[in-house]
């Protein structure tokens, strides 16, 4: 049997041309890996928990009442603290029919346009889920199942992988703004 | 300003953002806010956070990253290309072969997941890139993956057929049942569009390369002999070890609906250590890696719409809409078009589980009324749903298929989807005029209602 | 210039006069405020969940974002843990009871308590439950070992747990596909969901809630105390008047629903039990030592609530 196994050539998201954001962005990058990596850990390990729970109660009869929300928990994890990363690879899909229909010039400024937008709308969520994390907290809410594991850890999460994702858009801002022409040109014809 | 004029005004702003360009999940939830702000009480803003939180913390829901995992550990594992090089050589003489084998594992995974884009993301992964490669062009190769996805809550167990069963106060077995029907003549029809299409496609391609153009995958002569077929049977072991493995879980009892998600990751990627030595962080992080970076995309994106259908609601847009059908007092058959095409309209911009919880509560009495079978109706709006998720603004499944293979255009794909969006609507008129082919099988199971 | 307010609740949506009591209750109670308040009250219900998520509208109403909701109590329970006496096994044996709640003392202190945390209660509505079971009967708690049960709220699971039972959680939409394949043998809910569930169809047994249960549960209609004060004095008036009118309706379709559920099954075959009073105290002083210990060592709040529950026992 074929044993050839192909690695993706591991392609980063694209590097800005101002040294200082190029600067951010690398140090954005590492904190993205280390998510990422951390994340793919927290997947097998859900999928190692919800198999737990099912071999747990058919073969001994024991009650399975915390394997569900741990794996809820972990997944709201996997999923906004690996938002800043899809987003630094440009991997949260849209619908670009404009690329090709506008001159250069505007598209440049329609990206700009509709990440600063997208960054409003991120932090504002991002607010909220801080202020979500800190009435949990205040409060000592749990979920309101058996296990009642506290709410403020989901909430962290959330706040924290939102936080995370504003600045990796707002980086692309700044890289969109401060990126020379040449290549602006370049990327605006991709 | 009325909910009606209200509703047209979302949609109009939600297309011009769409448009712009910008990511889905946060013009979703760019515009949701900005109507929340203008329209709703100031205390709706503070609770946008604990709403989307609430929606997507649901294991259903959480399992589709597990689901994805589960078909990429195969999909993009030495797994798939055997499995599909096997396939290849059984059915290389039917024209679309490959096509149809698609079709039918679209149809297994969707036997064993309830999400329409898991199944698209799993059987994708390894479907697209090696329906290209042998030749077909990216729209078909595209299109039918995202049709063949469409399955996934067509067929048990499926997220959308339970919430329509609570909402309708139908038996969900018999629903479920009711899908089984539907779900074979949609895979018949879409492999009988495959057989014409790849016919098609070999003749272009065959004059093409006539006329000294470049010679097609298509065109390549390959024979395989029966003791070479039969070599190459083992290969598609761990992907129907997988298949029984889940579908016994799930079927057995052994494993609930979304425990089965996880089981089935785990086998999957049990099922490559052991058979391809693929286990190494090193072999295994360039899928997961992908199943992060899709599931997020995802579960942004339905996040985010279940905020923005939490406005349309709020706003009692949809609702006004469906009761505003309601009071024209249509006949029986104008009355489900029209309510039909409202359905198509909201799939315009919102998933199955939103159409679903938002309109039933207003539709289903009128429907029962005008003396239409509601588990019928299940299934032909699961169908009608089915076909949002592939059309655009947002459609699920064409997310999915732009992030296996970016390099398709969206275009190519929207194009390539269409001929499925006709079989689909065919599909919905064969169930008008029989509707026999969803109700035969529940009612031989478990008696005439 | 007419108010209109939105209730929301999780129960499928029917008419003023046919469907599910739950929505029917809010029906009557918009119908009948809208007339009374001469139109100056209007109301949207929004059923099955279709505003938001179940667990989303006891915050909403707290924050003011929601105006009326018809919830369980106890689904509040992570975010006041008082409110879990709302769903507690054995501590309400009867319909008569859990009415007695309103005028005693427990029943001034949790309205205190929910009116501190932003919450009118408008109108006080307990529903029995059941056992829908695909195995055994369940009846004693010595039926219960080794069953997989979902008894779907953290107090009902440790009397079970502690009954022997292999507790399972699982969201409410995965029961019937659970119990039709026998992930799961057993659910413990209302019998006005065990209905709508349409857990007959798989299941052999019932233990029904008409007579005796120990499974009561309070699911009142509750206002946003933000969105009430705005209100004119005539209009809170009527709005508590209609709540409190309604709660007879509420007794009478509960019992109903009682008997109808065990009709239901009995139609496709099932065995239907009901409880006697020994059994019910089985289960209570198994809960007695389990599910009420754990809540009254929470706070000194909740071993009061608990205190004055148990007076009307
Ligand atoms: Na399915
Ligand atoms: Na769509």
């Amino acid at each position: 049997m074929s044993h050839g196994f192909e690695l993706e050539p591991a392609k980063g998201p694209a590097r800005p041309d101002n040294p200082a954001v190029a600067g951010i962005q690398t140090v954005l990058n590492w904190i993205n890996l280390t998510i990422v990596r951390v994340s793919m850990a927290a997947m097998l390990f859900t999928a190692l928990i919800l198999t737990y729970s099912v071999v747990v109660r058919y073969f001994f009869k024991v009650p399975t009442d915390w394997q569900d929300e741990a794996s809820v928990f972990m997944l709201i994890g996997v999923t906004f603290f690996s938002a800043a990363y899809v987003q630094s690879y440009r991997g949260h899909i849209g619908i670009e029919v404009l690329s090709s229909l506008l001159p250069a010039f505007i598209n440049r400024l329609r990206l700009i346009l509709v990440d600063v937008l997208s960054f409003a709308f991120c932090a504002f969520f991002c607010w909220k889920s801080w202020t979500l994390f800190h009435e949990a907290w205040v409060d000592g809410q749990t979920t309101s199942s058996t296990f009642a594991p506290p709410l403020w850890i989901p909430y962290a999460m959330m706040a924290l992988g939102m936080t995370l994702l504003s600045v990796q858009i707002l980086v692309q801002v700044a890289a969109a703004i401060t990126a020379s022409s040449a290549a602006s040109k370049a990327r605006g014809h991709a | 300003m009325n909910p009606l004029t209200l509703g047209v005004l979302y949609g109009i702003v939600t297309l011009i953002v769409m448009f712009s360009g910008m990511p889905i999940a946060f013009a979703l939830g760019a515009v949701a806010t900005g109507f929340m702000y203008f329209f709703m009480p100031a205390a709706s803003l503070d609770t946008i956070t604990q709403n989307v939180y609430e929606e997507m913390a649901s294991i259903t829901l959480l399992s589709i990253p597990l689901f994805i995992l589960k078909g990429a550990a195969i999909g993009k594992s030495p797994a798939g290309r055997d499995l599909y090089s096997a396939i290849h050589a059984w059915l290389h003489k039917v024209p679309g072969g490959l096509g149809i084998a698609n079709v039918f594992a679209c149809a297994m995974f969707a036997a064993m997941a309830g999400s329409s884009p898991a199944t698209c993301s799993a059987i994708g992964s390894a479907g697209i890139p090696e329906m290209r490669r042998r030749g077909y062009s990216p729209g078909f190769a595209a299109g039918i993956i995202a049709a063949g996805g469409t399955l996934g809550i067509l067929l048990p167990p499926s997220i959308t057929m339970i919430l329509y069963a609570v909402a309708a106060e139908q038996s969900l077995g018999r629903l479920f049942l009711a899908g089984i029907g539907p779900g074979i003549l949609l895979v018949l029809l879409f492999s009988g569009y495959a057989v014409y299409r790849a016919r098609r496609e070999y003749k272009i391609a065959y004059a093409a390369y006539q006329q000294g153009g470049e010679k097609s995958a298509y065109l390549d002569d390959e024979h395989f002999n029966f003791s070479q077929k039969v070599e190459m049977l083992p290969r598609v072991l761990p992907f129907v070890t997988l298949l029984i493995g889940v579908m016994v879980a799930l079927y057995g009892g052994y494993a609930t609906p979304s425990e089965t998600a996880g089981l089935g990751a785990l086998l999957a990627m049990v099922l490559i250590a052991i058979v391809y030595g693929v286990w190494r962080p090193k072999q295994i992080s360039p899928f997961i890696t992908s199943t992060i970076k899709e599931s997020t995309m995802l579960l942004f994106i339905i996040g985010m719409s279940l905020l923005y259908s939490y406005v349309m609601s709020y706003l009692h847009i949809s609702q006004s809409a469906a009761q505003w059908v309601v009071d024209l007092h249509l006949s029986k058959w104008m009355l489900l078009s029209v309510i039909l095409l409202m359905v198509i309209v909201f799939g315009f911009f919102l998933p199955p589980v939103s159409i679903i919880l938002m309109m039933c509560p207003i539709i289903l009495p009128p429907l029962k009324v005008a003396g239409f079978d509601l588990i019928w109706f299940g299934v032909v709006m699961t169908i009608v749903m089915e076909m949002g998720l592939i059309h655009p603004p947002v459609g699920l499944n064409i997310f999915v298929i732009k992030n296996i293979a970016p390099d398709i255009s969206l275009k190519e794909i929207v194009w390539g989807v269409f001929p499925f969006l006709l079989l689909m609507l065919a599909a919905v008129i064969l169930l008008c005029i029989f509707p026999q082919i969803a109700t035969a099988f529940p009612d031989m199971l478990m008696g005439v209602k | 210039q007419a108010t209109t307010l939105k209730i929301s609740h999780q129960f499928p949506g029917g008419t003023l006069t046919e469907g599910d009591f739950r929505d029917r209750l809010c029906r009557m109670f918009a119908a009948e405020v809208e007339k009374r308040s001469k139109g100056s009250l209007k109301f949207e219900i929004y059923p099955g969940s279709s505003l938001m998520k179940t667990n989303s509208q006891f915050s909403a109403m707290r924050k003011g974002a929601l105006d009326l909701s018809l919830v369980p109590l106890s689904y509040a329970g992570g975010e006041v843990p008082e409110v879990n006496i709302g769903l507690m096994p054995g501590l309400v044996p009867s319909y008569e009871v859990g009415a007695a709640w309103k005028t005693n003392e427990i029943g001034k202190e949790l309205n205190k308590l929910l009116l501190d945390k932003g919450i009118v209660l408008i109108s006080w509505i307990w529903q029995a439950g059941g056992v829908a079971s695909r195995t055994k009967a369940m009846i004693d708690p010595d039926d219960a070992k080794g069953m997989k049960i979902r008894g779907g709220s953290r107090e009902v699971d440790m009397m079970l747990k502690a009954a022997g039972a292999a507790v399972v959680t699982l969201p409410s939409n995965e029961i019937y596909a659970a119990m039709q394949t026998g992930a799961m043998d057993a659910a413990m809910t209302s019998s006005t969901s065990l209905i709508s569930f349409r857990l007959e169809e798989v299941s052999k047994f019932l233990t029904s809630g008409r007579g005796q249960s120990y499974w009561y549960m309070f699911e009142p209609l509750m206002m946003s105390k933000a969105i009430f004060d705005k209100l004119s004095k005539d209009q809170q008036a009527t709005i508590m008047a209609v709540g409190a009118e309604l709660e007879a309706f509420a007794i009478k379709e509960a019992k109903k629903d009682d008997v109808l559920v065990a009709s239901v099954y009995e139609k496709k075959g099932a065995k239907v039990v009901d409880l006697a009073a020994p059994s019910v105290k089985k289960w209570q002083a198994i809960a007695r030592t389990t599910a009420w210990k754990d809540y009254s060592d929470r706070s000194e709040n909740c071993a009061k609530f608990l205190k004055l529950a148990e007076k009307l026992i």
